[in-house]
């Protein structure tokens, strides 16, 4: 009886208990600004706290968020968005067409990193408080599949706090604080602790969540995380370090959600640079600029045992820029190039390096899974045809300045398309880097093909399915001849949860904490 | 001057060895078991780490020579290449978790042992300075002294460190890095040094022999290093003993942190560091050997340390 009493009292307990929810990453959002940082831990973590004109659903696909409806414009001049109304921002402004207009100028602006999202628009009108056309240089069939990172910013709120324009390098108001439209609001943000969210009341949709108060903290130290889990001190971790994902499935208290993430590990060259910049001997040189070295660095990399190891078999391994789940992957264009030793250092010797040389290798070493591992087997594996690398492996918030520097010779990177198509990867890491068109703005090597140029406005044009897949068919070949990128494998999506956590895991990563519920 | 050495002297004088043997010091020595027993476990720590590459196996350092599928090797598995045996097992690289726990062991005493050595230096020229000297000079030096006893050595390290990572070129970095933790540990712990020297100069520089060389006309410099060094050093050895002991467990505090020995050149720290990523998914052995090690070692010199004070305390005797 006493038992059963305890048992009805805990029960009763528990759920008021439950709702604060509390989940750790390994990389903190370096940013609260929706508009100065394209990357996912940014952009993951800003979709529970501003919203787009659209948004995606739990299958991926685009709906309706700030936007009721949209249409194409004539015979594709652009798109009219018809605005939802009475949204209102977390500090109780009200959100209109203006808004729209605003945060189109903050997001292209040079100053943003997120400007080649807004490469094919050539105007934005406010057509009234409540209506918006956007105006494209060309047809273009899937921008509304394109602009569901794109978050709307109060021009109010901003100009009041002097953050008009974002600020990637020094910070500025938007950066610390957030006024979205979303289903959360920050209500305290300790950068590399901890940030703590709150429904907010005024939300527009019907919450289906059932949290009161949820906490982010950065977790660096995986083995840390697990621990956390274990222990019942977090809720949910993402990611799960690959070797303790099976451990895990085996507890009863926590569960393992497993899926295929977009992301595509590759390994990025300067093609541009006139000469290695970490080479004991070779200084006045870029072998990376001749495309057999490229080949002889894809030859020599031993994916499969990367994958067996490293990834305990747990990822695919990747032969384009895009993982075969997207939209225009290449299916006959699907293998990679084999193993091969001695591939490689004939490679290597037609380019005259058969005495190979030294260069540096930068990594981030709290980004992906296992990044800084994987960079580690690179190296062994590059130094058994000759070619030594120096392995610097770095927090990401020191990484991407890093590479906007130009400070390497190769360089770990990893691709999720935010459109999952594969248009996306083209646009930012293959096309010609272009401050005016918006174009190449991830492409820090400068790789740079006339032919691929020519394509990707055809492509972003094409109607027709047949058409754009030869296109991008076209471009991946291309891609593949000349090893701009060698891309390795598509990483695997592990996150950890408590048992009487429901979620949704969406391919791209991006943790929605509008879609948990705590049992 | 000619050469004055004088014939030798037939009669049979003990050899330096026997004088050694015959001395209290040793027989203090033999009388304590864990004296000994540390003392033979330290050799043969250290013997083991100096003749690392003729006794490892492997190389660990040349990363040519490792095979990613030979990785997570449990301990006494074979090696899927060669078909040698992995004693210890392998790390995620495939590393032989043996031949570099030898490799990072030497990393790890010669990291100790040359900061300890830098820290006597500094500690010792400036104690001696602050004792003999007096005046500003003292006043300066001890208060610096005690201004960083205030912050604990481990963060002065992990200052220093991140300073100088932050100055040097990436391509030297790897190889910097052993000399700055070096350098960040000598300098976290030149205090201890200081203040015994100072302490024991204090009183050594009234009594009559330095009076007497002051007489005679000996330089100052002349008096602090040949007349007054000589009678301090006994409670600065004790005091390097145990340093080092710390001086090893410090550098592997830095490196498990990820600010010390590189992950391709481990030291035992980063030995401990990696594996501790794998203590869930059930590969043990990358974590527990190099700590074992860890242990082992710092204990052994500790009590090695610890019974060296014992056996020079006259008061204890």
């Amino acid at each position: 009886m006493i038992r059963a009493t305890l048992l009805a009292t805990t029960l009763l307990a528990a759920p008021a208990f439950a709702e604060e929810f509390r989940w750790a990453e390994t990389t903190d959002p370096q940013t609260m600004d929706p508009h100065a940082v394209n990357s996912s831990p940014v952009l993951g973590f800003l979709n529970n706290v501003y919203e787009g004109l659209v948004r995606r659903g739990k299958d991926m696909s685009i709906e309706p968020a700030l936007a009721t409806s949209w249409e194409p414009i004539g015979a594709g001049e652009g798109w009219r968005f018809t605005l939802r109304e009475g949204v209102t921002f977390h500090d109780g402004q009200a959100f209109d067409a203006q808004d729209v207009l605003f945060s189109y100028q903050r997001a292209s602006d040079e100053s943003s990193d997120t400007r080649s999202w807004f490469a094919p628009v050539s105007d934005v009108v406010v057509v009234d408080d409540y209506t918006v056309d956007i105006m494209t240089t060309a047809p273009n069939p899937i921008f509304p599949d394109s602009i569901a990172n794109w978050m709307m910013m109060d021009s109010g709120w901003a100009a009041d706090n002097n953050a008009t324009l974002p600020d990637k390098e020094s910070g500025n108001y938007a950066t610390l604080n957030t006024n979205g439209t979303g289903a959360f609001r920050v209500t305290a943000r300790e950068p590399g602790l901890r940030t703590l969210l709150e429904p907010f009341e005024g939300w527009w949709d019907t919450a289906e969540h059932n949290i009161t108060r949820a906490e982010l903290t950065p977790i660096q130290n995986p083995a840390t995380a697990v621990a956390a889990l274990l222990s019942g001190d977090v809720d949910l971790i993402n990611p799960v370090p690959i070797q303790d994902a099976a451990r895990l499935a085996g507890n009863d208290a926590v569960k393992v959600i497993q899926g295929i993430e977009a992301r595509v590990i590759m390994l990025g060259f300067p093609h541009e640079a006139d000469a290695l910049k970490y080479s004991a001997e070779t200084t006045d040189a870029n072998p990376f600029a001749d495309a057999r070295v490229r080949q002889a660095v894809a030859h020599a990399v031993n994916v499969p045992a990367i994958l067996q190891t490293i990834m305990r078999g747990n990822a695919e391994p990747a032969s384009q820029l895009v993982s075969p789940a997207m939209r225009g992957f290449s299916a006959a264009l699907a293998d990679r190039p084999a193993y091969d030793v001695e591939a490689a250092k004939a490679l290597l010797a037609e380019a005259g390096y058969a005495d190979g040389f030294s260069f540096g290798l930068k990594c981030p070493n709290d980004r992906y899974l296992n990044d800084e591992a994987v960079c580690q087997a690179i190296t062994g594996m590059l130094a058994q045809v000759g070619i030594t690398a120096v392995l610097d492996a770095m927090p990401v918030q020191n990484y991407w300045p890093e590479l906007r520097a130009d400070n390497y010779d190769m360089y770990l990177l990893g691709w999720s398309p935010g459109t999952f198509d594969a248009e996306h990867p083209i646009r930012f890491l293959a096309a010609t880097p272009n401050e005016e068109q918006k174009l190449g703005s991830w492409n820090f090597g400068g790789y740079s093909n006339a032919r691929v140029d020519e394509l990707l406005p055809m492509i972003q044009s094409e109607i027709d399915d047949t058409e754009r897949q030869a296109m991008l068919d076209e471009v991946t070949r291309i891609l593949q001849d000349e090893v701009a990128y060698v891309p390795m494998y598509v990483q695997p999506l592990v996150w950890g949860a408590k048992s009487n956590v429901d979620l949704t895991q969406r391919p791209d990563n991006f943790f929605i904490l509008r879609w948990v519920t705590v049992n | 001057m000619a050469d004055t050495s004088l014939p030798e002297v037939p009669v049979k004088d003990p050899s330096r060895l026997q004088l050694a043997l015959q001395s209290d010091f040793f027989y203090q020595f033999k009388r304590s078991p864990v004296a000994v027993v540390s003392f033979v476990v330290v050799s043969i720590l250290i013997l083991s780490a100096i003749f690392a590459p003729l006794i490892a196996p492997h190389d660990p350092f040349d990363p040519s020579s490792l095979n990613l599928m030979n990785g997570f090797s449990a301990p006494m598995t074979p090696n899927a290449f060669t078909g040698e045996t992995f004693w210890l097992g392998t790390d995620d690289q495939g590393r032989d978790v043996f031949s570099t726990i030898l490799y990072g062991m030497r990393i790890s005493l010669f990291v100790g042992a040359a900061a300890v050595a830098f820290a006597m230096v500094l500690g010792i020229t400036l104690g001696l300075l602050a004792g003999y000297v007096g005046g500003w000079t003292e006043t300066i030096i001890m208060r610096v002294a005690d201004v960083q006893l205030t912050f604990p050595a481990i963060l002065v390290a992990m200052l220093i460190f991140g300073i100088a990572k932050g100055v040097t070129p990436v391509e030297y970095r790897d190889q910097m890095a052993i000399w700055v933790l070096i350098i960040a540990i000598g300098l976290s712990d030149w205090v201890q040094f200081a203040r015994v020297v100072r302490g024991a100069t204090l009183v050594e520089k009234n009594k009559e022999y330095v009076q007497a060389a002051r007489l005679i006309g000996r330089t100052s410099p002349a008096i602090m290093l040949r007349h007054i060094l000589p009678n301090v050093l006994s409670p600065v050895l004790v005091i390097a003993t145990i340093s080092l002991a710390l001086a090893i467990i410090a550098e592997a505090t830095l490196s498990f942190l990820g600010v010390g020995a590189p992950p391709t050149q481990p030291s035992l720290g980063t030995l401990i560091r990696i594996g501790q990523g794998f203590l869930f998914s059930g590969e043990w052995w990358i974590l527990l050997f190099p700590a074992v090690t860890l242990l082992t070692l710092a204990l052994g010199v500790n009590l090695l340390g610890d019974w060296l004070r014992d056996a020079l305390n006259p008061r204890l005797r």
